[in-house]
């Protein structure tokens, strides 16, 4: 077999500030062009993996290691990460005011691609894929996320996600916040940019599992207490969803509730 | 008033008899040589500024400046060729296509000027203060000193250098745009220093007549030098009814340079200024702007963007003067300090008892992009009518760590993350400009500058 895309193991961090814990020893492998979906509680630390393993300064790696294409990656920082392949979709995209998603997309291009990239070309580029995503061309001309509506903010994350073609995609709870119309067009968005890139993982972090009846996982982890306690196929998030994270907390035993406690 | 009131230690070589030799070198009138030097006077009457005078309080001016540290810049030959311009200006002034007339001021001389036939014809005057004395001397003596007015008696820190500008003033810029003519590229004017230890005081006076339209660009440019040179400048602008005038002053000296400007605006009824400014050069930089809404219906924006770097010093005091009822006046001044860069900005909107239904805002945000740098924000209200809208805000704050995540998680490389930031944030000035390529160019300076500090 060849070596998985993303290998995580025995993965410790805390908060930077406070010395808080919250991923203690995750371990998890995915190959290329997989999707695995992690599923948990609130509070069972899959957002905060999401960050930590696009290198988000808050935490701390205190153990373990991430081995993206069998290179660590846990010392390089987030826009190195990116230029790697890694893509984190953000759960709460952020406001750049003043700065439109056509400059922002292009100056990500030009450092992705190590050379400026040709306005014409680019542009091209960029309303294709937001014809993809039924997204109007006026609204790359808008600032960044700035008094965009949360379905806005998600489709956005979805053409930046179109855009740069990264080789992992890391969905931090795209479907937060969506109403189902909205679910769906995002998921289609998803689906279309794996019609093209076939080798393109998906991690998909979700709460509820909704959002896996339109994109099909490969895998599904369960997350409680900072690390993975159960894994499986599709058929892990519909006994989920019968019975609740409960079912997974009591089964994780005395260990992971000690840890929580 | 008389002689007594001066002292050498006080004035240095800014003496009131070099007031006399420059009027007589220029060969004017009585009444302008009487201007001067009572604008003398009452600035050898004036204190320096100090660090205990409130307006002062965050700007150590007495230490920076010593009045005899200068010598009064030599009388400059005109040019005929953009090439045998200071080098420093050659390839700026060649690259700007868009004018509708260009001025260009070496040390305290005008070299060039130039002006279409067509808009000559409509009887517009574009032309150096000093050749406006003589070609036009009653428009000058009609509009020089009306909205920088002696403030008679009250001399103060505050009056000084507005008055020192007035006594030497030397090139400077006139224009006059005559009733219903429309001005439509900006009138483009550059000056320049040659050398350190030089002080310079040009002078520019815009009038707008009724209905009439015109934007100046006035580009301040030095290279780096040793020493710094001085520059006590004034803007006087008076826009008459329904005119419309937009003004952009940008400060870009070479370092050690000490740059005070005294800037007034006059808005008679249905009148329209905005101004910018824009700081990103010297060493210590002080602005004193003050707008006057004298007609209802007048609109005045004053906006303002700064970046500083290594120990630059850049204060703003400004006034936003409601004197008549249904005017309006909108400021927005914004900062960046990078390295040990400080930011001084003291701003107050003053509403008159009879200028009921004032719309008067004022905002200055500071971005700090580096642990050592620091900005003071003081905003004012002072309102004698019961029916206005008036609102003030003051920010200082850092780069968001949230923000600035997102953009390196897509692969920005953090220098280009931060530069992104500074964009949008003084975005939110630059798209007030009505002036595409005007606006285009201050981009494109504020990216040379962010470029230039990386390094």
């Amino acid at each position: 077999m060849a070596d998985p895309l993303l290998k995580i193991t025995n993965l410790h961090a805390e908060v930077a500030e406070d010395g808080t814990e919250i991923l203690r020893g995750v371990d998890l492998e995915m190959e290329a062009g997989k999707i695995h979906a992690i599923m948990g509680p609130n509070g069972s630390g899959k957002s905060t993996l999401s960050k930590v393993i696009s290198g988000h300064p808050v935490y701390e790696v205190t153990d373990g290691d991430i081995l993206f294409r069998g290179e660590s990656i846990i010392d390089m920082e987030p826009d190195e990460r990116a230029r790697a392949g890694v893509f984190l979709a953000f759960q709460y995209p952020v406001e750049v005011p003043g700065v439109s998603i056509a400059n922002f997309m292009r100056t990500a291009l030009s450092a992705k691609r190590g050379e400026e990239v040709d306005v014409f070309d680019f542009h091209d580029e960029l309303v294709e894929k937001m014809e993809m995503l039924g997204m109007e061309p006026v609204f790359a001309e808008r600032s960044v996320n700035d008094g965009f509506s949360g379905g806005e903010k998600k489709r956005n994350e979805i053409l930046q996600l179109a855009m740069l073609e990264p080789v992992l995609a890391v969905m931090d709870e795209t479907d937060s916040g969506l109403d189902i119309d909205a679910l769906q067009v995002v998921s289609a968005g998803i689906n279309k940019i794996r019609e093209q890139n076939s080798d393109m993982a998906v991690l998909l972090i979700t709460h509820y599992q909704r959002m896996l009846n339109y994109i099909e996982p490969d895998v599904v982890h369960v997350m409680v207490g900072g690390r993975i306690v159960r894994s499986g196929g599709p058929e892990l998030a519909h006994e989920l969803e019968a019975k609740g994270y409960d079912w997974v907390k009591n089964e994780a035993g005395a260990e992971a509730e000690l840890a929580r406690i | 008033m008389a002689d007594t009131l001066t002292t050498s230690s006080d004035t240095g070589v800014f003496t009131r008899d070099q007031v006399e030799m420059l009027s007589a070198r220029k060969g004017e009138p009585e009444w302008l040589r009487q201007h001067r030097l009572e604008a003398y006077d009452r600035f050898a009457a004036a204190p320096m500024p100090t660090m205990r005078e409130e307006t002062w309080r965050y700007t150590d001016l007495g230490s920076a400046l010593s009045f005899d540290a200068y010598e009064f810049a030599a009388e400059t030959k005109p040019v005929t060729a953009i090439r045998d311009l200071p080098a420093v200006l050659v390839d700026e002034i060649e690259h700007a296509d868009d004018y509708s007339g260009r001025m260009v001021q070496v040390d305290g001389s005008v070299v060039l000027r130039e002006l279409s036939d067509e808009l000559r014809e409509k009887g517009v005057v574009f032309t150096s203060l000093d050749v406006a004395v003589q070609e036009h001397p009653e428009l000058v003596r009609q509009y020089l000193g009306t909205a920088l007015r002696p403030e008679e008696g009250e001399v103060s820190a505050d009056t000084k250098f507005g008055d020192l500008n007035t006594a030497f003033a030397s090139g400077g810029t006139f224009v006059y745009i005559p009733k219903g003519v429309r001005v439509e590229a900006p009138l483009r004017v550059w000056r320049t220093i040659t050398r350190p230890g030089v002080a310079v005081f040009p002078r520019t006076v815009i009038v707008a007549e009724e209905e009439a339209e015109v934007s100046v660009v006035d580009q301040m440019v030095s290279a780096d030098a040793e020493g710094g040179a001085f520059c006590a400048a004034s803007t006087e602008i008076i826009g008459e009814e329904l005119a419309r005038v937009n003004y952009i002053p940008v400060q870009r000296w070479g370092n050690g340079t000490i740059h005070l400007s005294t800037d007034r605006v006059i808005a008679r009824r249905d009148a329209r200024v905005t101004s910018l400014h824009v700081t990103l050069g010297g060493a210590l930089s002080r602005v004193d702007a003050q707008c006057r809404m004298e007609g209802p219906g007048s609109h005045v924006d004053l906006l303002g963007l700064y970046l500083a770097e290594g120990k630059q010093h850049i204060d703003h005091e400004t006034l936003q003067d409601h004197l008549s009822p249904h005017a309006a006046s909108n400021l927005l001044f914004k900062g960046a300090l990078m390295d040990e860069g400080h930011g001084v900005f003291r701003g107050m909107i003053r509403v008159a008892p009879g200028a009921q239904r004032t719309n008067a805002y004022q905002t200055n945000r500071n971005l700090l992009l580096s642990n050592s740098a620091r900005a003071d924000s003081l905003p004012n209200l002072e309102i004698g009518a019961d029916d206005v809208r008036c609102s003030h805000a003051a920010t200082v704050g850092q780069l968001d760590k949230e923000e600035m995540f997102y953009l390196m998680s897509r692969g920005i490389p953090k220098e280009e993350a931060t530069r992104l930031v500074v964009f949008g944030f003084f975005g939110e000035v630059l798209e007030q400009l009505e002036l595409e390529g005007v606006r285009k160019d201050m981009y494109g300076l504020v990216e040379r500058k962010l470029l230039r500090n990386r390094r």
